[in-house]
Parts: C-alpha cells; structure tokens; sequence
C-alpha cells in the first residue's frame, strides 16, 4: 500500500518535472516554421512569405504555384516593386518580418459561352495525343534501366519483363500501345520474373505493370514521366539506332551530342561494353548530325564516313533513317561550288554541299513524309531548282523551290479558270503565301501535297487575295474573320 | 401566294407525321400541369410546377421526342474526360458532346453552315471569344440519338474549331439541358455508359430505373432546373451555395468572391495563367476542398478551379451562381438523374 502510493507521488513528480521542461523548451521546439503560403481571401489571392526564407525555399514555392512571372526574390529584397505592382498585385503593410502580396482574381470571360468553357475547365488531352508513339516534338530517345538489361528485341517483337515478383498472383501490362486498357496484355512467369511480348514500332511507348490489381511503374526502369493528371508512368524507347565507338578505352567517359538534342554535350552518356563505347537510341526518320564527346573532347565519329562540314570548318556525322531524296541541279558544271539549304536543315548555307554528278549536281538527302522547301546557292548567289518547274514566271513567288515527300492528298481549287497565279496555304506549310504554287488541270487549279491525319485548314493565294475553297462547305472563323477552309484528312481520329 | 400555300401544305403533313409518329410510339409532348412530389421546404419554394416555360426565356421551345424504345443504354466515348454521343442531325452524322452546362443544342457553325438562318452573322462572334449571344440559331428537323428521334430542334450555330484543335476529334456540336429534361439518365464513368429512360408520362411520378431498386446503394439529393441549367445546393464552410452540374466542364470551377468562410477550407496548389479578353492576363488556382458537403454526405477532397464568376451573374439572369461541378465531381461515383422529379442519385 504504501509502496503503491510511494510510486504515485514519484510518477506526480516525474510527470511535474516533465511538464515543466516542455514548458521551459516550448519556444525552441515549436518554433514555427518559416511561413509560406497561398491564400484566398476578400475575392484576392493571398502570398505570404517570411522574409527569413532562404532562395532554395523560395525556388520550391515558386516552382509548386509557377509563379516564375513574378520576381519574387528581388521582391523579398525590396527590388523591383514597381514591376510588380504594374502586374496588378499589390503589397501589404503590417508585420515587416513577412512579405504579403495579393491581388484580385479577375474575371478571364471565358466561362459564359459554352464553348469557352470546355476549353476553360479543359485539363487533358487525349491518350492518343497525349502518348503518340511518333511525333514531331520526340526527335530522339535512350532507354535507362537499372537492376536489369534493357527490354530484349527479337524484330519487332519487344519482351516487357518484370523483375521478382514471385509471389504475385496475375501480373498484367499497360501501356500506350495498348490504349491503356488493364485487362488485355497478361503476363507470363519466368523463374526470374514475368514477360510479354509486344510488338512495337520503333518510337516512344508508355507502360505501367498491374500486380494483382494493383498499377506499378516499371521500379527498375529511370526513366519515368508525369502524364499531366498525376500519375507517373514508366516510358520505354523502342530504338532504330545503334551509336559505337572505339577508342583506346582510356577514357573515363563518352556521349553522343547532335543536331536532334539541340547539341547538348553531356545529356547522352555511352556505356562501355564489349570493349567499345555504345548507346542504341530511337531517332525520328530523317537525317541527323552529331559527334562525339570523350573525356571533353569533340570529334566525328571514326567509322561512319559520312559526314557534312559544320560552323568551324570541321565535320559533323551524319544519320540518315527512312528513304533518300535526291537533289539535282542540271548543269553549272563550271560552278566551284553549290549549296543545299532548306526547311530541313534550318537554311543552313555552309552544311549541304552538293557533288558534281552526270552534268550537274547532286546530293542525296534522306527526309520523312511532309512538305519541304529548298533553293540551291551557286558560288553564293540563290536560285530556285530550275528542273521543279512549278513556280517559274509565276509572279509574286517567294523564289523557294518546294516538294513534298509521300503525298497523299490533291488540293483542287475550281471556280477561277483566269486567275494568273494560284498559291495553297495552310498549317501545312506555315501559312506560307508564295510558295505553294497550283498546277492548272482544266480549268482547275491542283496541288498534291503530304497531309498527317486530323484536322487541317487551309486556304488559297488567287491573284494575291486569300480566298477559301468555294467546293468546301465547311469553314471556321480565324482571328481576321475571314474563315479558314476546314479538311479531316485521313481516318479521323476516333475519340479514347 | 402559292408558295405560302405550299408551306402551309408541307407544314401540315409535317405535323400530322409527327402527331402519328407521337401517338405510335407513346411518347408524350409537354405535361400539363404537374405538382412534384414534396421533398423539402426550401426546394418546394424555388421549384416552379413541372411544365416550367419561362414565357421570358428565347423561343427555344422544346422538342417532341419519339423513340424506338424508352430505355437505351449508350456505349459513349470520351474526349479527355468529355462523354461524346454519337448522333445524326438530319443528314450529317459524328460526335456531339454531352453538356448539360449548355442550355439546348448547339450546333459547330463548321458543318451547319448552309442551314437556314443568317450564317454571315457570324463575323461578329469574333473568334473563339464569342458569345451565346451573337450565335446564330437554325433547327434540325430530327436529331437521332440512341434510339431516340428529337423532332424539330431549336439549336444556336457557334464556332467549335477550337474543342475540335485541343481534342483532335471531330465534334458536331454540344448536347444541352433542354434535350434531356424529359428523361432519367445514369452516368457509368468507370464503364463508359449512359443510361436513358425518356419518362412517360403516366410514369412520370414514379419511374425508377431498375439500377435504383435498392434504395440502400445510393443516396437521392434534390436538384433544380432554371434556365434550362441544372443547380445542385452543397454546403461549404456552413455556406449554402448553389452549383451548376456540367457533364461540359472537366474541372469544378468555384467563384472566388465567395465569403472568406468557404476559401477557409481550401489548400491551394497550382496557379494557372489565362489569357483574359485583351491584352489582360487573368489568375485561377487550383486548389482541393476539404469540406463539401450535399445533403448529409462529405466529401472530404474535392478539387477545384478558383476563378471570378462574376460574368456569370449577368448570363443567367436569375441570381448569382456559385460555380460548376464538373468531370471531377461527377465521377466520383455512379451518378443518376431524374430530370422529371428533380432527383440525383449517387451511388455509394
């Protein structure tokens, strides 16, 4: 008895000792973290940022509210205010440690129409546009594993493969090949793991593995992508391309810079197997340049002989994927040199040297389906490609020649059997006005040019005056409300 | 003279087809009156009776329906989280979004254009800032849609190219309120499916959708139609406040000049920057809401678009409304409407 109210009188104590310290220690544990944050208040937008925080914490709150518009470190200093103030936000007084800016949310207009407000509370864009496996905007690609080899490729056929996971019960694959659906691509046990085989163009996929019901990124796989809604997903190259180099094997490091990754030295790193430097890469069809970077050192790859002179009067290596075009000049045979420029090479006049051949000049240049334009540059003077006759005499032209590989689509324009020069312009050819020029077939005006799939608009250049299709029903307004002509070319995208 | 009398004649044969094809199938035109069944104070006080025609509200009358069978179910795609519906307007066939944020049919001036109206008029929409105002209306004679055949349709003519640019789908134009008030409609987002009974009129007190037998799988909330707009009450922050349901809208959208109380509950974390009308650059966030309620039920993180509504005071004409619910809250669950007695249903 004793003992039990000897030990409650301690247990007080103690408690009472331990209370007391917490008091004592209170202001130091739980002093506030800096203050940072985003408010909504009185119709305003609320920031309210201690002046204590470091620039490390200011650039994690800038990059979570993308607030890179505002010049909130100089703010913090009390620089720039003005400009700040001309963005409509104001500064408000009071405690001087922190900074608490705001500004009214504004009306955008743009919720009244229905049309507006699709668009307004539009977040995402399609599967289909959102993981295309070839576009224009993924001009290169390498696939980074770790714990594993990257995914084995017999063909076309691609072996996804899955580490451990022994004891799962159903393991399935997911992906933008398969439209995401989670029910159709089953996977196999391996004593190592699980597969399947997909069969996949070369290009950029999306995938996800389902564990027993559960959706997974590929763990071993380092290359991984938000798709914009949150979800992370895993991403896989299917490659057209091989990259080696043999060298001393001295060197501690290699990469592959070139025209497709806007010449970034160290973004591409070669590993050294077999007894050679080698990166397989996807690469979008068309022809490339690049060299190689070793231990800092630029130069163009030894075993590839095909080469275009570059900007310092040295060599660039050249790639070529899909099928060559060739260029022809007839004649000039006494000219020292011509030159290539074009859409396709960024008009570049020191990179596209073109050889004396049967006559003339030629250059074999390898370019994927679209519509391109060109002119030769003989001992520096511009020309027009004499033998694509299109143009010529057609007054008003902007001198370029132009052509168009895989065409797929005749553009005719009837109703103006005088008009003396007829151009086509659209989002196929950046609106060009003057180079396009029409054949006359009858009394019509044709063209045959390369369309992608989906929506386009167009019109034509008659005399000068834009006019749309008159054979077109269909029309929408442009900014200078004068309409556009509207075509679906191809399959019509079907909706997800 | 003799043309008038040709339309006059047309007209007729016209009419009497659509008596008969009304009478063959059973539909029903408007009801007369109709009391809806009580079910709280507060709404028996806002609804107007069932054959509610704003006298005030354009000349949108709306249109007979007839059909092959009263209940469809529809199979619909998507466009990003958009519900498109497959349908036929006269002769030209393809996709219309379903969104019941628009008032009636609207038609993509694109491929509408040589229907009788005043196309040119359409210069001053200019460009995609255009408003219902300046659109331009024609009607559809039949508009087919799973089953169900809508007979002379009012419909405003706008320009959709830019729907059709950022989800690279043909789009026909937009399914709006008016084309729905007759029916119940199931929205199944997880199975892609809508559920249509076009409600008879000897049933309209009664019918429930064999999916609404068990009363204990779902929860039924009053809903109102005003202007041919769908308003949902939710409570935030203690603060009743009144939503548009919008199958149109991805985002819910919230009006920033709501009491202090509201934005209390709200944990921002993104800002976006939108081109406003002119050169002016407009702000909106996107935050998550913590405490939303409908009737008894929570729901604990609902995200939100937090812009100025004020424009759409003016629009509607009625009172302020206090935002939309869209995509985001709609596909929480299974979700159910009974446009007839002025029910939701979602499922638990």
């Amino acid at each position: 008895m004793r003992w039990t109210r000897y030990n409650l009188i301690r247990r007080l104590l103690n408690l009472g000792l331990v209370f007391a310290l917490l008091l004592y220690a209170s202001p130091k544990v739980m002093a506030q973290p800096p203050v940072q944050s985003y408010k909504v208040k009185d119709g305003k937008m609320f920031i309210v940022l201690d002046r204590r925080l470091d620039d490390a914490a200011l650039d994690v709150f800038i990059a979570k509210y993308d607030l890179y518009d505002l010049p909130l470190k100089e703010i913090m200093k009390g620089k720039l205010i003005d400009s700040l103030l001309r963005m409509g936000w104001y500064i408000e007084k009071g405690d001087p440690e922190l900074l608490v800016i705001s500004k009214r949310l504004e009306s955008s207009g743009k919720v009244n129409n229905a049309a507006d407000k699709i668009i307004f509370s539009d977040k995402n864009r399609s599967i289909a546009e959102r993981f295309p496996s070839v576009s224009k905007d993924v001009k290169y690609g390498y696939n980074r594993f770790r714990n594993k080899y990257s995914f084995a490729v017999k063909d076309s056929m691609v072996t996804f493969f899955l580490r451990n996971n022994q004891n799962a019960w159903k393991v399935m694959l997911a992906g933008s090949f398969n439209e995401w659906q989670p029910d159709v691509l089953a996977m196999t046990k391996t004593d190592s793991g699980w597969i399947a085989r997909v069969k996949l163009g070369p290009g950029k996929y999306w995938y996800k593995f389902i564990i027993d019901g559960r959706w997974t990124t590929d763990r071993d796989n380092l290359l991984e992508e938000n798709d914009g809604l949150g979800n992370m997903n895993s991403v896989y190259y299917k490659t057209n391309w091989l990259f080696t180099l043999k060298l001393g094997g001295k060197e501690t490091k290699a990469y592959v810079s070139g025209s497709f990754n806007n010449w970034e030295p160290r973004e591409l790193p070669m590993t050294w197997n077999n007894n050679q430097w080698v990166l397989p890469v996807y690469l979008l069809e068309g022809t490339h340049t690049y060299r190689f970077v070793a231990d800092g050192n630029w130069f163009v790859d030894p075993s590839n002989p095909d080469r275009f002179p570059n900007e310092f009067n040295e060599y660039n290596s050249v790639i070529r994927i899909g099928s060559p075009f060739l260029f022809r000049l007839n004649g000039y045979e006494n000219a020292k040199k011509v030159i290539l420029s074009g859409s396709f090479n960024g008009w570049k006049e020191y990179e596209l040297f073109m050889r004396k051949a049967n006559g003339g000049w030629e250059l074999p240049y390898t370019l994927g389906p679209g519509n391109y334009e060109y002119k030769f540059i003989v001992d520096g003077k511009s020309s027009a490609d004499p033998t694509n006759p299109e143009f010529r005499g057609i007054k008003g032209h902007s001198g370029n020649s132009f052509f168009t590989i895989g065409a797929n689509y005749t553009f005719r324009l009837k109703g103006y059997a005088n008009a003396k020069s007829v151009f086509l312009a659209g989002d196929f050819n950046n609106w060009s006005p003057n180079t396009f020029a029409m054949k006359k077939d009858g009394n019509d005006w044709i063209l045959k040019v390369h369309l992608f799939s989906g929506k386009h608009l167009y019109k034509f250049v008659v005399d000068g005056n834009w006019v749309i299709d008159p054979s077109n029903k269909d029309w929408e307004q442009n900014e200078h409300e004068n309409g556009n002509s509207v075509l679906w070319y191809g399959k019509i995208p079907e909706p997800d | 003279m003799q043309e008038l009398g040709m339309r006059y004649r047309a007209r007729w044969i016209y009419t009497t087809f659509i008596m008969t094809a009304v009478f063959l199938c059973s539909s029903y035109k408007p009801l007369p009156v109709y009391e809806p069944e009580p079910i709280l104070p507060e709404f028996i006080l806002n609804i107007p009776s069932y054959k509610f025609i704003e006298p005030d509200f354009n000349d949108y009358s709306d249109p007979v329906i007839t059909c092959d069978s009263a209940s469809s179910t529809i199979q619909f795609s998507r466009a990003g989280n958009l519900i498109l519906l497959r349908a036929k307007a006269d002769t030209t066939e393809g996709y219309f979004i379903l969104d019941t944020g628009a008032p009636y049919l609207i038609l993509n001036m694109t491929y509408f254009r040589g229907y009788p109206g005043n196309p040119t008029a359409e210069g001053s929409e200019g460009g995609i800032t255009g408003s219902v105002s300046s659109a331009t209306p024609t009607r559809v004679k039949e508009l087919t849609m799973g089953g169900f055949h809508y007979h002379g349709v009012e419909a405003d003519r706008i320009n959709l190219g830019h729907i059709e640019d950022s989800k690279g789908v043909k789009i026909l134009g937009l399914f709006g309120m008016q084309l729905f008030k007759r029916f119940e409609m199931i929205i199944d987002y997880e199975n892609n499916l809508i559920h249509l009974h076009l409600i008879q009129k000897k049933e309209a007190r009664v019918y429930k959708s064999e999916m609404l037998r068990d009363a204990t799988a779902y929860n039924t909330f009053p809903i109102q139609i005003k202007d041919n707009k769908l308003l949902l009450n939710a409570i935030i922050g203690g603060k009743t406040l009144s939503f548009v349901i919008d199958t149109g809208a991805e985002s819910n959208i919230i009006d920033s000049r709501l009491p202090n109380k509201v934005f209390n509950n709200i944990t921002i974390n993104r800002r976006v920057v939108l081109a406003g009308n002119g050169q002016r650059k407009v702000e909106a966030l996107y935050g998550d809401m913590s405490d939303f309620k409908i009737g008894d039920v929570s729901i604990t993180k609902l995200p939100f678009l937090v812009t100025n509504l004020e424009e759409m005071c003016t629009a509607y004409n009625v009172s302020c409304l206090d935002g939309m619910l869209g995509f985001d809250f709609l596909s929480l669950h299974k979700i159910g409407f009974n446009f007839v007695t002025r029910k939701m249903y979602i499922w638990k």
